[in-house]
Order: C-alpha cells, then sequence, then structure tokens
C-alpha cells in the first residue's frame, strides 16, 4: 500500500511533464518551418518578378479580407503565386461588418495574419497603431513606381510613411439608377436636388419604388449622408472646416448643411419615395429588386457592381445601369470618390519576407491586369488596362472635370461612430435633432478613443 | 459508525482551479473597470469612477437595462410556465410521451446562433413561414415584420428563447416530479382531491427545490442574453432590443475594454442583487421530505 501511494505522486510528475512536454514540443515544430522559411526567404525585391523559382520550403500565407469583397480576383492571382512560388495563400474572408473588430481583436491577440486587406488613408495607421504593428513600406524598391503619384501622396503621413500599399481601385458612392425604369418613367438624371425629388415622384408615378434603403444592415444607410457630404457640406465647409472637425474644433452638430441632409433624408420619407418595410431592408434584396426594375435609384457604393454583374450578367452593367452624384441645391453635384483599399503586412507577421514578396507579386503588372480584368474600375497604377463600366466612366468624367471629392470619412481620422443605428434609429422616429446629436457624439467618443489630438 | 473524512488538501486542486479561472479574473475585471484600458492607449491609467460616471450618462445603457429586465422577466415566468406545463403533460402514461420529451428538450441542445439563424428565415417578413400560415389562414392582417419593427422585435426575440429553453425546464420538473411519492398523489385522490387540489397542495409545494432550480437558472441565463439576439437583430432595429450583452460587445469591439468591462460589472452586479434575494426567497419555501 506504502508503495502504491509512493507510485501516485511519481505518476502525477511523469503526467503533468509528459503534456508540458507536448505542449513544448508543439511549439517547436510550429516555430520551426515559419523561422527557417523566414531566414531562406530571398531578397524581396525579386518577389516583383512574375517568374520567380517555386521555393523549397514553401508556407501557407494567411490573408484576410471582408467578405463584402468578391475574393475572384485575389483568388486567381494566389493562384499564381503559388505556381511560381510555391507559397500557397489561404484566404480567410471576414464578416464585413465586424472586419475591424476582428482584426483589432487578432492584433491583441498576437494572432497577425500574414496580409490583409484594408480601407483606404491613413486613418487606418492610427486605428491599427502602425508604427508598433505594421511593415513600412515608403523606401521598399519595386513598389511605389506604378502608383499613380496622387494616389501615393494620399497613402503616405505628413511625415512620409506608407504603412499600406494601396490596392485596387479608385472607388465611389452615389446614385446607382436603372435605365429602364427612368425609360419607363420618362425621366433623365437630375440637375439639381429639387429635380431629383420630382423625377422620383414621376417614378412612383410610373408604378415602381424610387428608392431602396438597405436599412436593417445599417452601412447602405450612411451613402445617402457621404455622398450628400461632398455636394452640399463640402461647398459651405471647405477644407478649413474638415480640418477643423480633424481636431475638434467644430462640431458636426453645428454644420447646417449637414443638418440638412437629415431633414432630406426625413423629406423622401415623408413622401413615401422608399420601398415598403424600409427596416427589414437588406443589401441582398437591394441588388435583387434594383436588378428585376422593381427599384428605380440606390444610393449605393461600387461594391455593388461585382455583384450586380454576378446576378445579372455583365450586359446588364453596361447597359441598364446608370449613375449620378448627390444633387446639390444648384447643380448636378459632385462625384464622391474612395481612394483604392490597402494592402498591409503586420511587422511580426509569421511570414513576413514571403507577405511581403506576396504585395510585391500582387501589385506587378500582371496580378493587376488580372484583378481588372475581373473588377473593372478606375486604375490606380500607371499602364494598368480596365475596361470600365459606363457607370465608372461617368465618374472618370466627374474626375476630369475636376468635380469630385474624396469621401469625408477618409479625410477624418476620427471616424463617424455607429453611424448606421444612429440612422436606424432615425429612420424609426424622424428626430432630426436627436440623431444629429449622436453622430457628433459618437464622432468625439472616437476620436476621444482612439486619443487623437483635440479630442482629449 | 466511523465516519470517512478525506484530507483537505484533496479540495486544493479544485480550489486552485476556482481561484485561477474564476476569482482570480473577476478581481481582475473589477480593477479593469477602473481604468482607462483601451486598445489604442499606449497605457492603462487608473481612473477611478470615470467609467461609471460616463456609463450612466449614457442613453444606451438605460435602453439596455430596460429590455435586459424586460426580456428575462419575461422569459423567465414564461419558461417556467410552460416547463412546468409539459411536466405535467409528459409525466402522464402517455404511449408516446419519451418521443415528446425528446422533440420539447432538443431546442435546448442546438445552438442559439443556429436556432438565431433557422428563426430569422422563419420571421422573415415576405417569404418567412410565419407570415405565410398567417396569410394561408386568413389571418393576413396579423402579418408584421416581426424582427424589424421596433413593436415586435422583442417580443419575438423572447418568443424564439422560450421555445428554445422550455425543454430544459420540462426536464428539471419532470425530474422533480419523479421524487414525488405516488402514494401521496394516491391517498390524496382516494381523499377525494381533484387535479387542481393536488398539484397546488401536494405537487407544488414539493416541486419547491425545481422550481429553486429552474427559476434561478432561467433569470440568470437571461440576464446574460447574447447569442439570440445577436443573431436575430443584432440589437437593432436602432437600439430597440439592445441588452446588457449587445452593448458590451459594441464597447468591446471599438476596443474600449475598461468601459466594456465596467458594463460587466454593472451587470454581475445586477445579478447578483437580484439572484441572491430570489435564492434565499425560494429556498425558504422548499418542504423537506
Amino acid at each position: 500500500m506504502r508503495k502504491m501511494k509512493a507510485v501516485y505522486p511519481v505518476l502525477t510528475v511523469m503526467l503533468a511533464t509528459l503534456a508540458l512536454s507536448a505542449c513544448g514540443s508543439n511549439n517547436k515544430e510550429n516555430a520551426s518551418p515559419s523561422s527557417s522559411a523566414s531566414v531562406s526567404a530571398p531578397a524581396s525585391s525579386s518577389a516583383a518578378s512574375p517568374s520567380v523559382e517555386p521555393k523549397k520550403d514553401p508556407v501557407t500565407l494567411t490573408f484576410l479580407i471582408p467578405n463584402t469583397d468578391d475574393v475572384t480576383p485575389y483568388n486567381e492571382i494566389f493562384s499564381e503565386f503559388e505556381k511560381q512560388t510555391g507559397n500557397k495563400v489561404e484566404v480567410q474572408a471576414l464578416p464585413g461588418g465586424d472586419y475591424d473588430n476582428m482584426l483589432k481583436t487578432r492584433f491583441s491577440t498576437g494572432d497577425f495574419p500574414d496580409v490583409f486587406l484594408m480601407q483606404p488613408g491613413t486613418k487606418q495607421y492610427v486605428k491599427l497603431r502602425a508604427d508598433e504593428t505594421l511593415t513600412e513600406w515608403s523606401k521598399e524598391a519595386g513598389v511605389w513606381d506604378n502608383v499613380i503619384e496622387s494616389i501615393a501622396d494620399f497613402q503616405k503621413t505628413p511625415e512620409g510613411l506608407a504603412y499600406g500599399v494601396p490596392f485596387g481601385k479608385t472607388g465611389q458612392m452615389g446614385v446607382f439608377y436603372n435605365k429602364e425604369v427612368f425609360t419607363k418613367a420618362g425621366v433623365e438624371p437630375p440637375k439639381n436636388y429639387a429635380d431629383l425629388i420630382e423625377i422620383a415622384k414621376k417614378i412612383k408615378a410610373a408604378g415602381v419604388t424610387p428608392f431602396y434603403e438597405a436599412v436593417k444592415e445599417g452601412w447602405p444607410t450612411q451613402i445617402f449622408y457621404l455622398s450628400g457630404w461632398v455636394s452640399q457640406v463640402d461647398q459651405a465647409v471647405g477644407a478649413e472646416g474638415v480640418q477643423k472637425l480633424n481636431v475638434n474644433e467644430m462640431k458636426l452638430s453645428d454644420i447646417a448643411e449637414l443638418k440638412d441632409l437629415f431633414t432630406k433624408a426625413k423629406e423622401l420619407k415623408a413622401l413615401d419615395l422608399f420601398q415598403k418595410n424600409a427596416l427589414s431592408g437588406t443589401y441582398d434584396e437591394m441588388q435583387n429588386e434594383f436588378g428585376d426594375g422593381k427599384i428605380g435609384m440606390i444610393f449605393m457604393l461600387d461594391g455593388v457592381l461585382p455583384q450586380l454583374e454576378k446576378k445579372f450578367g455583365k450586359e446588364f452593367l453596361t447597359d441598364k445601369v446608370g449613375f449620378f452624384p448627390f444633387p446639390s441645391a444648384t447643380d448636378a453635384g459632385t462625384a464622391m470618390i474612395t481612394p483604392p483599399n490597402q494592402l498591409m503586412v503586420p511587422s511580426k507577421a509569421k511570414h513576413l519576407e514571403q507577405a511581403k514578396e506576396l504585395v510585391k507579386f500582387m501589385i506587378s503588372q500582371e496580378s493587376i491586369n488580372k484583378f481588372y480584368a475581373s473588377q473593372p474600375g478606375i486604375p490606380i497604377f500607371k499602364g494598368a488596362t480596365s475596361e470600365m463600366y459606363p457607370v465608372q466612366q461617368t465618374v472618370q468624367g466627374f474626375i476630369d472635370a475636376g468635380k469630385s471629392t474624396v469621401n469625408v470619412q477618409n479625410r477624418l481620422t476620427a471616424s463617424f461612430l455607429d453611424l448606421g443605428k444612429t440612422l436606424q434609429n432615425f429612420h424609426i422616429d424622424g428626430d432630426v435633432d436627436k440623431a444629429i446629436n449622436e453622430m457628433a457624439k459618437n464622432y468625439i467618443k472616437d476620436g476621444n478613443s482612439k486619443r487623437l489630438t483635440g479630442f482629449e | 459508525m466511523k465516519r470517512l473524512k478525506y484530507p483537505l488538501y484533496f479540495s486544493f486542486p479544485a480550489i486552485a482551479i476556482f481561484l485561477l479561472f474564476f476569482i482570480a479574473p473577476t478581481i481582475i475585471g473589477v480593477y479593469y473597470s477602473f481604468t482607462d484600458w483601451n486598445i489604442n492607449a499606449d497605457a492603462i491609467k487608473f481612473i477611478g469612477l470615470d467609467n461609471y460616471v460616463e456609463l450612466f450618462k449614457e442613453p444606451r445603457l438605460k435602453q439596455a437595462f430596460i429590455n435586459t429586465i424586460i426580456f428575462a422577466a419575461a422569459v423567465t415566468v414564461l419558461q417556467n410556465v410552460t416547463g412546468i406545463a409539459l411536466a405535467l403533460i409528459l409525466n402522464e402514461k402517455l404511449k408516446s410521451r419519451n418521443l415528446l420529451r425528446m422533440i420539447f428538450f432538443m431546442p435546448y441542445v442546438i445552438a442559439p446562433l443556429v436556432i438565431g439563424y433557422i428563426f430569422r428565415a422563419i420571421y422573415h417578413p415576405g417569404h418567412g413561414v410565419v407570415n405565410q400560415f398567417l396569410d394561408l389562414i386568413g389571418l393576413d392582417f396579423m402579418m408584421q415584420d416581426w424582427l424589424n419593427d421596433p413593436k415586435y422585435a422583442l417580443f419575438t426575440i423572447i418568443i424564439t428563447d422560450i421555445w428554445r429553453v422550455a425543454g430544459f425546464s420540462m426536464v428539471v420538473y419532470l425530474a422533480g416530479l419523479q421524487f414525488i411519492p405516488k402514494d401521496l398523489i394516491e391517498s390524496s385522490s382516494i381523499d377525494g382531491a381533484n387535479y387542481w387540489s393536488r398539484f397546488r397542495h401536494i405537487v407544488f409545494p414539493l416541486l419547491a427545490p425545481a422550481f429553486t432550480v429552474n427559476i434561478l437558472l432561467a433569470m440568470i441565463g437571461s440576464m446574460k442574453v447574447f447569442e439570440i439576439v445577436m443573431v436575430l437583430t443584432e440589437g437593432g432595429p436602432g437600439y430597440t432590443t439592445e441588452v446588457f450583452y449587445t452593448l458590451i460587445r459594441t464597447t468591446f469591439s471599438s476596443g474600449e475594454m475598461g468601459y466594456a468591462t465596467a458594463v460587466n460589472m454593472l451587470l454581475f452586479a445586477f445579478v447578483s442583487l437580484v439572484g441572491v434575494p430570489v435564492l434565499m426567497m425560494m429556498k425558504k419555501r422548499e418542504v423537506e421530505m
């Protein structure tokens, strides 16, 4: 019995040792390929060349992307990357609405992806604490040569640092309309805002719902205000006003033109120009109704185009969809453009060198042409070939005419936090003052949370 | 007879685990709720009651608090009423009672997220089963946008959750019913007691321990509701179905860790304040057999 008593502690110690050593050996095994791979990785400059020799010890890179983006062109590029380097890329599509939060959570727990797609602008650097967490690209060879200067400038901080590499196309937000519905109602794109209301009334009279709002999902409702901002708020506050907002020297609730946008949205609802059950409106249903000609117009971003093409074919986009900016009180308005997304690489990425190699591969001429073949758009790279949709050509026309402005959200460092929720509430109670005050309060809250100057 | 006593150190591993994984995180949580811990900040600073002061100024908290109370009260009461009714029916000698017990218990085994996704389709205003059925039987005037109309959204979530958890209460009550001596029931029948009298004077008092467990678990569980609300409405439309945990999620995911911990601590205090007196009250009415 005494012998047995002695056996138990020994067994316990042995089991504990076994368990701990198992953990340890597992870590070693996990760590080994990455460390050896990063040592054996060649100089990153050679990666830009599409004819890279396959590696002896291929690795699997993780690439994060919001699931609202079409992954088709990325998969094509990654397939070619694998052929040429032997390195695989695992695409992880995270829910679009929670993308930032999930990414930040992964950062805070040290679970870094190798490469990820991020929304445009240097404001993202603040959000992700770029100087501590991300790879800096400004002096990296083979990255900036083909990027259009204005895009490269937008990518850099006042100190000239770039923690992301621009990728994709110049986007747009505004009013997409169904040309067949317009023909049926006998109307043309509006010359000013009052004209837009008249057009909507005529469409309604023709038996078609003029506007669709995907209120349930929150984010699409913001487009009315963001595209309206460049046509009527920017004119009033100017670049100086935006700069004041950036340092919290001006309150959003004090901008009469912004308040007017809320009033205008309320008027659209009062005139019964939205679809029935707007509160249950979804992005998916919006596409279907728009494609089926049950809806005349949608306040939307160009991200909807690949979805519409998938559902209704390319001809629908080329022949039946038109675009115009949010009209101002006096003219057709200013086109709101969004800078391209950016590729980012965490400085603590598991396969850092291979990740940088992948980014350079993605911006090689061959890859970007592959991207534009799948997702036509206004190119951001010199020499890139892209067959633009007519709606993109329309925006290109506004850009060429100097009638375009970058989305205010890309010019401000703090964000319009929870604006989707605020607008859902506004849709329910129609209280303009409450809505704009909440928007202003949440903007300050976000600035404060990000520890921005002026928001303390 | 000598009673066998185990040495005290046998409890040390359990106590260590409890301290490490339950007590320590709670104490750390209390501390963090008094800090400005933020994903964007370089350092964590002690800020006293600032988070709590800020919290009480937040209109969303008031809405979340009211919704949580409504949800918890409705679910606790209706879950138990449904649970005991099912238990009483399925305690009778029915041919299919085992099958029915399994059917009623099954929703509890399914993950709330899965149930949420299924019910999202069921409640769809256009092609959801509920509205289609109402239309089919000529009650089309009752068709509603169940999850997106602020008037019905919370009510709809409550009904869904009761459907999910009533089977669990049923099982606990069934177990309680098995412990009631049959001779008590039989003798009361001989004495001429009808079903209602038997239930009121024998079954109900002897079911007290099952009541204590069910009421307490239902109350605490429903005050901590999250998944089903998240999937069905995400706390919307607007803030109309916001509950404590959806608010915590919003604040936590926007990087305000200290503030989110304060919301969590407030919920912890609230659950304790309600739960402990209810437990004591329910324990008092338990009958020793």
